[in-house]
């Protein structure tokens, strides 16, 4: 057995090392089981990925499971079939379904080991990081402590986080979720496995951070002649990871096949519309203006509304809503007096105007500031300075009557629509209430008639005005959520991360909504989002905020096509591209995002803007600006 | 070292909150009427006089912070004043103060030797037969009220089967009875706390990272679930022991043991101010000393708390 690290296995043998048969898994009652994967089958061969795909419910994470026998650990049960694995330390190829729990546990983490989608649910918050590895190093070789510790660390190393020997003795709360799946990576190779399980490893990770964890799984993949089994729903990562597809769908396996010919020759109707659903980045080049997805729509989702075409915004009137110098920070208190020693700068500066008609995006990773500016302009926070003015008047300044009037006008969705929603509330009274609060109607069978047409409007029916949030899917929920902003008869709708939380198929499905009811209703929509490709797709203009302030404001096609600011472009290419035949060679850029925690007194620089082309505005930081 | 910046913080708030209670039970006191009034109340005929003299040797003529002062002064001193009838209220806590820790240590180790095993056991069959039995027992044992379960372990283990004495302090096995009845009242609620505490680091992710890399599952449940779940019962049994170390009265009573409890109330009955004052005092100290213990424990537990 190989165990040094950075020794290349020399195995000559390459068959595949993983056959899945006929896998079937049931939960629930045996009588009336249900069947979270059916009749699947694969295989994968040595140092080959293989990305399974699907939405949620698809069984993809459960199906993994099935790989280290961990099935009835989540309560259920393998129905039929068998996982083939040829495993070294038997010496042949083993049925993981027939092995007793003793004997699955000498593959677990050694021959076959995972990594999970919540970096920062997935380290012990009780242990330290390096004695959380070395359990695992212990676990599976004669190793001492001493050893295994010194392994411990080559591999931080080897998962390049900075400061590994500080790192060892450090806490998980002490680390940033990129440096969490940075350490649980180096865990699950410790052992050097010969399969790894990547349970959406990147789900929960800014795109430029997702960059660099790809980039480190493939590198030691081919390092340690590893396959990988990658679980996913984005179609872009698939296809910078991924020599074969699995597309799954409740259950079943709809499609397999190499990449490229999964991703770009799809045979299957729902591998189809699910890559329709998928915004490119890139795709809307030579388009000024945003664009419907062409999947096909259920008729009852689609209801009577007209549907968007697009029209340019008139800038040559007063703006909608003008932000202007907008700053809001928040204190965080210390010491045994507990005094504000440092401020959250969330915000610095802000400025900028949205037009009637006009989606503007705000685009950045986490930390940013971008919900912080969302929240102000709804009058959730108060600022420290600067100015609001909607219709031409500053929200801030106005008596509380008319404030209310405005809270009225604009309306906030969030990324989770079932905790926006009161789950004991039938949604009907739910989407019935900001009509009754602002005196919008004033008779019960005329609020009644509202929301049944409301609910109509947005793809659901009027029949569910009498249900609970919990009988929807996520996607309906935020039908809801958007039903109850349209109660509102607003004129701006702040979207936050609306569909960031949605799968592929129905964040479409609500994107085109969203777009049909601003040409219906001449909306305004101010669009928070860290996904690029979904702001490239939706948006007229586009601003960039880094650290609390806007590095770059333009027209959609000017931010995309030329973009100015080095951020934007690192933003912009940490992207994963929906194209096979180009995998992407260039390392990503290390380092983390640093922070806007600054102790009192010490306010960031405001670097002021210069306009590179009409309307096109560029932080004059562009010039000496530096990542970390 | 932030532990002891944690250390000091905790300590500056409990010193605070034994300020503000020392100064309330001084001044609910003397709510209750005229000690001196009080301590001559049996004896018809006393004058005016008489009770300016009495209230002079007591200091009861001073201002009330003064007196308070000269209290907390002589408490922390030894000096916790003179019983009306039975000698220096310090010689009374002496006996008091040991027998309630030692009843009230022995009921918490009588409860957790019984509902950590079985609240982990629960959880790890959640739904399954073990849990559902624990779970019917635990609600038995939560409608017992506590001194009529007291009368029934009597009853049979030192009436009908004579192995230990029913009433008061005589040798350490005296202890087993009242630590039993305190323990198994005790038990009920715990049990369900260790089972929901598991419950909800079993379904964490870490859980199954750790099953992932091929542990044990002795080692998962133990080493990985416990130690999360230990953050959360400890604080509540500390909390737990805390208001055991004030509220053993009625089962003191019961088994006659002469703790805290009994000291108190009987101080009560007697209108005995000194030893009224003193016991209090002490008992809300004690309340105090052990929060900051469990907050300390808290912070050795959980590194999130402590680098804050």
């Amino acid at each position: 057995m190989i165990n040094t690290i950075g020794e290349v296995a020399t195995d000559a043998h390459r068959g595949p090392v993983l056959r899945v048969q006929d896998l079937s898994i049931e939960f629930g009652d045996p009588r009336a089981p249900f069947c979270a994967v059916q009749k699947l089958s694969y295989s994968l061969d040595q140092g080959k990925t293989l990305a399974i795909v699907g939405e949620s419910g698809s069984g993809k994470s459960v199906s993994s499971l099935a790989l280290l026998g961990l099935i009835p650990h989540v309560g259920g049960r393998i129905s039929q079939g068998t996982v083939l694995f040829d495993s070294p330390h038997y010496g042949h190829e083993v049925n993981i379904n027939d092995l007793p729990e003793k004997a699955l546990r000498i593959l677990r983490g050694n021959e076959i080991a995972m990594i999970f989608q919540e970096p920062m649910t997935s380290l012990n918050p009780v242990y330290t990081v390096g004695s959380q590895i070395i359990e695992a190093i212990k676990l599976h070789s004669q190793k001492t402590t001493i050893e295994a510790r010194r392994e411990a660390l080559e591999w931080l190393e080897r998962v390049r986080l900075p400061h590994a020997k500080r790192i060892i003795d450090s806490y998980p709360h002490q680390l940033s979720g990129g440096m969490r799946q940075r350490a649980m990576i180096a865990m699950a190779l410790s052992c050097r496995p010969k399969i790894l399980i990547a349970d959406e490893p990147t789900t929960a990770l800014d795109v430029t951070i997702q960059a660099q964890i790809l980039h480190i799984i493939r590198e030691l993949q081919s390092e340690l002649d590893m396959a990988v089994v990658f679980i996913s729903h984005d179609m872009g990562v698939v296809s910078e990871m991924a020599d074969d597809v699995l597309v799954m769908r409740q259950g079943l396996k709809v499609e397999y096949g190499d990449v490229k010919d999964v991703l770009v020759k799809p045979q299957h109707p729902y591998t189809k519309s699910l890559l329709a659903a998928v915004p490119r980045i890139g795709s809307m080049e030579n388009k000024t203006l945003p664009e419907r997805f062409d999947i096909v729509e259920d008729k009852q989702q689609r209801t009577d509304g007209p549907i968007y075409t697009a029209v340019a915004p008139k800038y040559e009137n007063a703006p909608l809503l003008e932000v202007a110098g907008l700053t809001t920070r928040f204190n965080i208190r210390s010491g045994l007096l507990n005094k504000v020693t440092h401020h959250v700068h969330a915000a610095e500066s802000v400025g900028f105007q949205l037009f009637k008609g006009e989606t503007l995006g705000l685009v950045g990773e986490s930390g940013s500031g971008k919900s912080t500016v969302g929240k102000t302009i709804q009058q959730l926070i108060d600022p420290v300075g600067g100015t609001v003015r909607f219709r031409g008047q500053d929200v801030f300044q106005l008596p509380k009557a008319q404030r209310k009037k405005f809270r009225q006008e604009i309306q906030y969705i969030f990324q989770d629509p079932y905790g926006s929603l009161n789950p004991r509330k039938k949604i009907g009274e739910s989407i019935a209430e900001p009509i009754r609060t602002h005196g919008l109607l004033e008779s019960k069978s005329a609020i009644e008639k509202r929301v049944k047409e409301l609910l109509e409007r947005v793809g659901l029916q009027s029949m569910h005005y009498d249900r609970y949030p919990h009988e929807f899917s996520g996607g309906q929920r935020q039908r809801i959520c958007i039903a109850r902003a349209l109660a509102c008869e607003p004129s701006l709708i702040i979207a936050d991360e609306a569909v960031s939380a949605l799968d592929v198929s129905v964040q479409a499905q609500v994107l085109n909504l969203m777009m049909d009811l601003q040409a219906e209703k001449g909306l305004s929509y101010l669009f928070i989002s860290h996904d690029m490709a979904v702001i490239e797709r939706v948006c007229h203009r586009v601003a960039v905020m880094y650290l609390g302030q806007l590095v770059e404001l333009g027209p959609r096609e000017q931010i995309f096509k030329n973009p100015q600011h080095p951020y934007t472009r690192r933003l912009l290419s940490a992207v994963p591209e929906l194209n096979p035949s180009k995998k992407r060679e260039s390392v990503p850029l290390e380092g983390e995002i640093p922070s806007a925690v600054r102790a009192v007194g010490d306010a960031p620089f405001v670097h002021g803007f210069d306009e590179v082309s009409p309307g096109h505005f560029l932080a004059q930081n562009a010039g000496n600006f530096r990542w970390v | 070292m932030p532990i002891a910046k944690f250390a000091i913080q905790r300590l500056l708030q409990a010193v605070f909150v034994v300020f503000v209670v020392t100064i309330f039970v001084a001044f609910a006191i003397r709510l209750t009427g005229d000690p001196a009034i009080m301590l001559v109340q049996e004896s018809s005929n006393v004058t005016e006089a008489d009770l300016e003299r009495i209230r002079a040797a007591m200091g009861l003529n001073k201002p009330f912070l003064v007196q308070y002062k000269d209290f907390i002064l002589g408490f922390f001193n030894g000096d916790m004043g003179t019983s009306f009838f039975r000698g220096p209220v310090s010689n009374l806590v002496a006996v008091a103060l040991p027998a309630t820790l030692a009843l009230a240590v022995a009921s918490m180790v009588v409860s957790m030797l019984i509902s950590i095993p079985l609240g982990i056991r629960a959880a790890l069959h959640k739904g399954g037969l073990s849990d559902q039995i624990i779970r019917i027992g635990s609600l038995v044992g939560l409608s017992f009220p506590n001194f009529w379960l007291g009368l029934m372990l009597m009853m049979v283990f030192s009436i009908k089967i004579p192995i230990f004495n029913s009433s008061g302090y005589e040798g350490p096995a005296s202890i087993v009875l009242p630590a039993v009845t305190i323990g198994i009242i005790l038990t009920a609620t715990n049990v369900r706390l260790v089972r929901t505490a598991m419950l909800e680091t079993l379904g964490a992710q870490y859980i199954m990272v750790a099953r992932s890399k091929g542990l044990r599952e002795r080692i998962v449940v133990y080493k990985h679930a416990l130690r999360n779940s230990a953050i959360t019962i400890v604080t509540y049994m500390g909390l737990q022991f805390g208001n055991l170390v004030g509220g053993l009265v009625v089962v003191e009573m019961v088994f006659n043991w002469p703790g805290m409890g009994s000291l108190a109330l009987d101080a009560i009955y007697q209108r005995d101010y000194p030893v009224l004052q003193a016991s209090i005092t002490l008992l809300a100290l004690m309340i105090v000393a052990v929060n900051f213990t469990v907050d300390l424990v808290y912070g050795l537990l959980d590194p999130r708390i402590r680098v804050e």
